[in-house]
């Protein structure tokens, strides 16, 4: 899957820039994101700003990596997501998990 | 579908040949002058159906690339051939050893290179088939199911579950009913997060958890959804086979005798309500997160009352899955109107459930829905 990753200050921000976030890269996404926080990585901004459609073996990786950060006082932060996607998240309690924001500035704000 | 090939060479000319005979003959390209340009792709890219990587490259050599795929998970079992000018024995075998399937010579005539490839791509495909039908086989005779064959038979409410497996694949939907006696049933709609075979073999867990807590449950004399689902999340938390695999999970709890539904839920997509006097649709949200996320999640339930000929849908992701005009979305407002509109209309069950089935354009994921009816009182 194509990722674009860059570090603002301490934080890193990596864009998806698939349109189409399923199955087919839902294990290298979770792989490379563990990767990341192997190597030390804590603070971690994921934007989904050109994906239009996301299945649920994505959100089950992103669950995992989520729940691999907080025990070691990580932070993830969802933003730019459509509208659809938004409603999926709000729609299965996912809202109350992940700390979604609309945009990458309000993201970087949180940390 | 077309098959797509990773090429490796620093010999832009010789990249540009092969890159054109496989495009002509169907297959997607991607090429790479170095083995740092080829890890980018990888990266990037969906992982390629074969890597074909010449041996001798400044910096890293094709060995070295091979013995680094070799490192990673995710593309150790791609298929690899090497495609070079080195003819030498001892070095042909070299490359046979780090698992690479064959060794083909540049001097090799294209039409022969070619043919190669195609052989392998096929005894590749023939191999998965192979191996899938022989799993398909032992779930079927050791009676592995995660969806039940029949739906118990209540005096005043019917039960009906429909499922459509996505590329006749199982996959991680799973239904349950648990009759405990004459008065109460349980009723279980779960999906585990991902698709296909990985998620079947998982539901089998979560069925064998929701089980065991119902049943604990009950012997206890507890029959409040909220405790089944916290002791249910806490064993799935604590089971570290399951550490990042994920489910979602209706629990409809049906009193027979007083004609009500308890429901809670935990991840999942709200529950609908039919009701036939108002002729619309009523949707109730449970507040559990998935199961396995957090240790002590917490949980509600909530009581739908239900008259004659109410009905209760319980769905999962698949059913609101649509590609509109190509594109793919997630969305419960439209599968909402569908219904309402198909209900209106009195479609009989069969044929709604035909219509939000079929009507997906593009089926994505497996998709299951439970439709449970408040049947006419009896007259005594």
């Amino acid at each position: 899957m194509k990722l674009t990753k860059e570090y603002i200050d301490n934080i890193l921000v990596i864009v998806i820039e698939d349109k189409e976030a399923n199955l087919s890269k839902a294990e290298q996404f979770k792989e490379l994101m563990l990767q990341e926080v192997e190597s030390g990585a804590r603070n971690l901004i994921i934007s989904f700003k050109n994906v239009e459609y996301l299945d649920s073996s994505f959100l089950g990786a992103l669950v995992a990596v989520l729940k691999k950060l907080l025990p070691l006082n990580g932070k993830l932060v969802i933003t730019e997501l459509n509208d659809d996607i938004l409603n999926l998240f709000t729609l299965t309690r996912l809202d109350k998990i992940f700390t979604l924001k609309s945009t990458l500035q309000t993201s970087l704000e949180t940390f | 579908m077309n098959k797509t090939v990773l090429l490796v060479d620093d010999d832009l000319f010789q990249l540009k040949l092969y890159e054109k005979l496989l495009q002509n003959n169907g297959y997607i390209c991607r090429i790479a002058l170095s083995v740092d340009e080829a890890e980018i792709i990888l990266n990037n890219y969906d992982v390629p159906d074969l890597i074909i990587s010449d041996y001798e490259m400044p910096d890293k050599n094709g060995f070295e690339f091979r013995k680094r795929l070799l490192k990673n998970n995710l593309l150790k079992n791609v298929p690899f051939l090497f495609l070079t000018s080195v003819n030498d024995e001892h070095f042909i075998q070299q490359g046979l050893d780090l698992k690479a399937i064959d060794y083909m010579a540049k001097d090799m005539p294209p039409t022969r290179i070619l043919s190669k490839i195609n052989n392998l791509m096929l005894a590749v495909r023939e191999h998965y088939e192979r191996s899938l039908s022989e799993v398909k086989g032992i779930a079927e005779k050791l009676n592995l199911r995660n969806i039940p064959r029949s739906a118990p038979i209540l005096k005043n409410f019917t039960i009906q579950y429909f499922n459509q497996s996505y590329q006749e694949q199982p996959g991680g939907d799973f239904i349950d009913f648990i009759k405990i006696n004459d008065r109460f049933t349980f009723v279980i709609l779960g999906d585990v997060m991902g698709k296909k075979w990985g998620a079947w073999f998982f539901s089998f867990s979560f069925l064998s958890y929701v089980r065991s807590a119902i049943r604990l449950c009950v012997f206890d004399g507890d029959f409040a959804l909220p405790t089944i689902l916290h002791k249910l999340n806490r064993v799935v938390y604590a089971d570290e086979f399951l550490a990042d695999i994920f489910s979602t999970i209706s629990i409809v709890l049906m009193d027979d005798e007083k004609s009500s539904l308890c429901y809670a839920g935990a991840g999942d997509l709200p529950l609908l309500k039919f009701d036939s006097n108002q002729k619309d649709i009523v949707s109730y949200q449970s507040d559990g997160i998935l199961l396995g996320f957090s240790e002590n999640a917490q949980y509600s339930e909530l009581e739908i009352t239900m008259e004659a000929d109410d009905l209760v849908f319980l769905v999962t992701d698949g059913m609101i899955d649509f590609e509109i005009n190509g594109e793919k979305k997630s969305d419960m407002e439209l599968f909402k109107s569908k219904l309402r509109e198909l209900k209106k209309n009195n479609h009989p069950t069969e044929e709604i459930v035909d219509n939000l089935f079929n009507k997906h354009t593009s089926q994505v994921d497996d998709c299951s829905i439970i439709i449970i009816k408040r049947t006419q009182n009896e007259v005594d």
